[in-house]
Parts: structure tokens; sequence; C-alpha cells
């Protein structure tokens, strides 16, 4: 991989490449983004990926469609469970499976702990890039109570798969529900204090307004979804554009923001916590008795021939998993449409002739996890 | 939008232009296009609010089929075009109309070796540079189908009901045997 630098005519200000990554804290895993460099600025970037790729695709043309479950989990490690709903979603619809109530409370519920789970290690983090260290330990100490909770119910804490093809592994009990509540009591009273601490902090508004501005019409050249595309005003959540699950009963908000700056989709991720917390309090209350997994699954599920689609909100954006099925049970060709993918390719555009600095404050509010983009 | 406007300037465009159930597939049109209509069709999308949600190659025979996904922000209305590439396994770019395309069209030429005509930088992305030619995605010749054993079938929901009695009477010999047991 090389960059053609052109040297310029006058030699104070010649240009060369920087080499950030796959090392670098704030690339958030194995990303490579080769910057070739004016003084302080930044004035081409490429970003070099496929450090973590594991031939998912591949590797779902060669087993039983039902046996993918786990390797969903393990593309978007921080919304494993909105992964395994998606998963779990397209299989239903593709083979006609009617799951209980029950298990779609469960589902809403337990997918909306992972996305306040994601978003509170994202908001630690992206504030670590920036140079603030104490609100990571804030952050991580809340985010602990949900993995704690998570963890009794799924048995694990950071690759669920927790989610069956026509229901759930286990029943949630009690202890679930009054931890559940707890949690979100907990979380509502810290709200104000991360506002104190950190929202209205003015060296974090300096490092976020006005930097990596986007339009609506960017975000539909690049397919920019999630926080990003909410931060330029548009109320597009796949929750509510094509309801899927149960989300059509609940009462919630769509966060937007204005600008879309990176203040934008900060303040967007950051209300949507709340947002997820109504959610969730809507579903304890609603939640149904029944069974926790659909009557008939066939052990060899079929899937007919044909194309199937399903997109669910995962933490960054639109999640599409397409599934293209000869009739047997082992899908013919399954694509998966990852958030950060389409999110990540803006960066070229959206960074040049920014400051290194700069680079670091758009780079984070992208919310970046890579193994979804390698897959 | 106005779909039945954008739906006129799609037939316009393509070999063909279908309804299909959104509850069943989670779309809600399929279009077949022809390969020199796609830039035409893709800025027609564009200009009509249309986001790319996704660009992929499925493996089949007679052709590789390249399948474009579309939504837009304001209403349900997703959107699968279809394009088989020629002989030479080529197909134009669309990176310069949706620049979104552009790591697709890398990723869908590392998997499926896909060479896409214009486009400004196919190098491999997802893939090592030295496993240019690997394309791990093409199917052997033994797992290969033709294109019309993965399309959906029109009655399909007439075979469903029929192939459920079958096993009936698989039942029935059952209980005559304990009957024998018996």
């Amino acid at each position: 991989m090389s960059m053609d630098v052109k040297a310029l005519e006058d030699d104070r200000h010649h240009r060369y490449v920087l080499n950030m990554g796959p090392q670098h804290p704030s690339t958030h895993g194995v990303l490579r983004v080769l910057l070739e460099l004016e003084g302080e600025y930044a004035m081409n970037l490429l970003p070099v990926l496929g450090y973590g790729h594991r031939c998912h695709e591949k590797i779902a043309e060669f087993k039983p469609a039902k046996s993918f479950m786990p390797n969903t989990a393990r593309m978007d490690y921080l919304g494993a469970l909105i992964y395994n709903h998606g998963f779990a979603q397209l299989l239903e619809k593709a083979a006609g499976i009617e799951v209980p109530e029950r298990v779609e409370y469960i589902r809403v519920i337990t997918s909306e702990l992972n996305r306040i789970q994601s978003h509170l290690l994202w908001y630690g983090a992206y504030l670590l890039d920036l140079g603030a260290f104490t609100p990571i330990m804030y952050s991580f100490d809340d985010r602990e109570h949900i993995l704690d909770i998570l963890e009794d119910v799924t048995g694990s804490r950071l690759t669920y798969c927790y989610f069956r093809v026509g229901g759930v592994s286990k029943d949630i009990d009690e202890k679930f529900v009054t931890g559940t509540r707890a949690f979100i009591k907990r979380l509502r009273s810290r709200f104000p204090m991360y506002e104190d601490l950190v929202n209205g902090n003015i060296i974090l508004q300096k490092r976020l307004i006005d930097v990596g501005e986007l339009t609506p019409h960017t975000c539909a050249r690049y397919g920019i979804t999630g926080p990003l595309l909410r931060g330029t005003g548009v109320a597009y959540d796949m929750r509510r554009a094509e309801p899927y699950s149960i989300y059509s009963k609940f009462d919630f908000e769509i966060p937007t923001g204005t600008k879309g700056d990176c203040m934008a989709s900060f303040m967007v991720r950051f209300h949507e916590m709340e947002q997820s917390l109504r959610i969730i309090e809507q579903a304890l209350d609603g939640l149904p008795e029944g069974s926790i997994m659909a009557a008939k699954v066939p052990k060899k599920l079929k899937i007919p021939a044909g194309d199937y689609n399903s997109s669910v909100e995962a933490p960054r954006g639109e999640l599409s998993y397409y599934l293209v099925s000869d009739g047997s049970d082992v899908p013919y060709r399954l694509k998966v449409r990852t958030p950060s993918y389409s999110n990540l390719s803006v960066i070229p555009e959206m960074c040049q002739g920014m400051l290194l600095s700069d680079v670091v404050s758009a780079m984070g509010a992208l919310d970046l996890v890579i193994p979804e983009i390698d897959r | 939008m106005d779909i039945n406007q954008v739906k006129k300037q799609w037939q316009k465009l393509s070999t063909a232009v279908e309804d299909i159930e959104y509850a069943v597939s989670g779309h809600d049109y399929n279009v077949c296009l022809e390969r020199d209509k796609v830039r035409d069709f893709a800025t027609l999308m564009l200009n009509e609010g249309f986001y790319l949600v996704d660009l992929m190659a499925v493996h089949v025979t007679p052709a590789i089929e390249v399948v474009y996904q579309f939504a837009h922000f304001e209403t349900r209305c997703r959107v699968l075009a279809r394009a088989f590439v020629d002989d030479k396994v080529e197909m134009p770019t669309i990176s310069d109309i949706y620049q979104g395309a552009n790591w697709h069209e890398r990723e869908t030429r590392d998997f499926h070796g896909v060479v896409f005509i214009g486009h400004p930088y196919l190098k491999p992305l997802i893939l090592p540079e030295e496993d240019v030619d690997l394309k791990p995605l093409l199917k052997a010749e033994a797992k290969l189908k033709d294109v019309d054993a993965v399309r959906r079938k029109p009655p399909e929901p007439a075979p469903a009901p029929k192939a459920k009695p079958a096993p009936k009477p698989e039942v029935k010999p059952a209980a005559v045997k304990s009957q024998e047991q018996s």
C-alpha cells in the first residue's frame, strides 16, 4: 500500500506520510490510516482495512444457517445481542416461524441494555481519545452493572449468543427484573452528573463543535446511518422507520441534532441512552408470561429458495442481513451489511484538510468497531 | 418522493420491475437491470433521495450477479436492483455517483473478482495484496447453482401446505404397527 506524495515547490511545507495504527489507541482495534500530512493538516487519508478479517461470510456458506448465530456476536462485539436479533429475525422470517410474545419482550429488553452498554463504552473511550481520562472510570462503572445483569441470564459478558431461532436460550427471572429496574434508577441519577462533568465542558465543546460536519446528502451518498445521520437532523431509526419485533408498541423519541458535527452525534448518542431506558421500562411493565421458544422449530431448518433481508438498528446504525437461499438449510450466500463499514468510508472526504487532532475527534465520533468492518 | 412516478422511471431503465412482499422478503421492489443502465439507475436513485444500503455479488450461472440495495430516509421503500456481469466479469462503477460504493466495489473485486470499470482505486480492501486473485467467495463447480434455483418460487405458499399433509400418512402406518404390536 502506498500513497502518491508529490513534493511541493515550496520546500518549507513539504508533505509526508504518517502511519496511524493499527496499534494506535484512537483507532479502536486494528484500523490503520495512512495520513498525508502538510504540517499538522491531514491533506489525504487512506484507511487500510482487513487486519481483523475472519471470513464470516465464507463460513456461513459451509454450515447450517442456525449454527451461524455465534458468529454474528463476534462481528460487533459491543452490539452482540442486536446482531443476534437481526439474524434470528432473518431466519424466522425466511422459515415463517412465529415467535412467542414473551420472547419479543425479552429480546427488546436485552437488546436495549446492550445498546446502552455500547454507548457507555463509546462515551468513555471517546473522551479518553480526546484526552479526558476520568469519564471512562465512571462510564465503565455503570457499564459493569449491565454486564452483570446480562451475564446472569445469557452466560457471557461480551460475545453473547443468547437468541435462538424461535426464542431465547434461557428465561429471565425475578432477579433480572429487579436488577434491571435498579439499574435504570441508577443510570438516570447519573445522567445529571455526566452533564455537569462532561457535556458542558468548554474543552469538549471546543474539540467537537464544527468538527467533521456531515449533511443528509453526504449521508445518502455514503450510506451513513445511525447517530451520525440523526445528528444531521434526519430522524431515521430502523426501530421507527421499519418497526421490527415489538418496537411499534413503545413510546420513545428519536433524538436528533441539527448541525451534523461531532457534537451533534455526541449528544444524539447521549440522549439515546435515556430513550433506551424508557423502552426497557415499558417492556418490563408489559412483560407477559408464556413460553420462551416457538412451538415448532424444525431441527433442520430448511429455508425456501429466494432472498431475504432483515434490518435492525444496531448501536452504530443500520445492520442488514441479506440471505440468498437455494432451498437447503445452508445459506447459498449471506451478506452482512454492517453500519461502521459505510460510516468509516466517509473518512477521506470528512477529514480532508483537518488538523490531525481533529481527525481523532472525527474518527471517535464514528464510534468504530473494526471487527464488524473487516468481518 | 412519489413512488408511482419513480416506478415509471424505473420501468424505462429496467427489464422488469416487480413488487415483492415486504413481510416475506424484507424488500418492497425488485428491479432487474441491464449492465449499461446501472449508472443511469444509480443517478436516478440518488436524485430521488435513496441511500445505498449495500452492494454485493452472488455467484450463479450463467454469470455473477451484482446486487444493489437501496432504501429511503423518509419512507419505507427497500429496493433491490440486480444486474449480471458480462463475459469479462466487468461492471460499470457507481462509485462516482454513490461514493459509499467505492469500498463495496473493492470488496466485491476481492471476493468475486468482479472488475468495476471506471473505479478510481480498485485495490484489495479486505484481503491482503498478494491474494488479489484468490476470489474466495466464488463457488466450486459442484456447488454452483443456476440463477433460477435461488429465486423465490411464485406459488410458494401452495406447496407448503401440500408438504405438510405428506408426513401424516406416515403417522398412520405407525399407528397400525402399534396395533399389530398390541
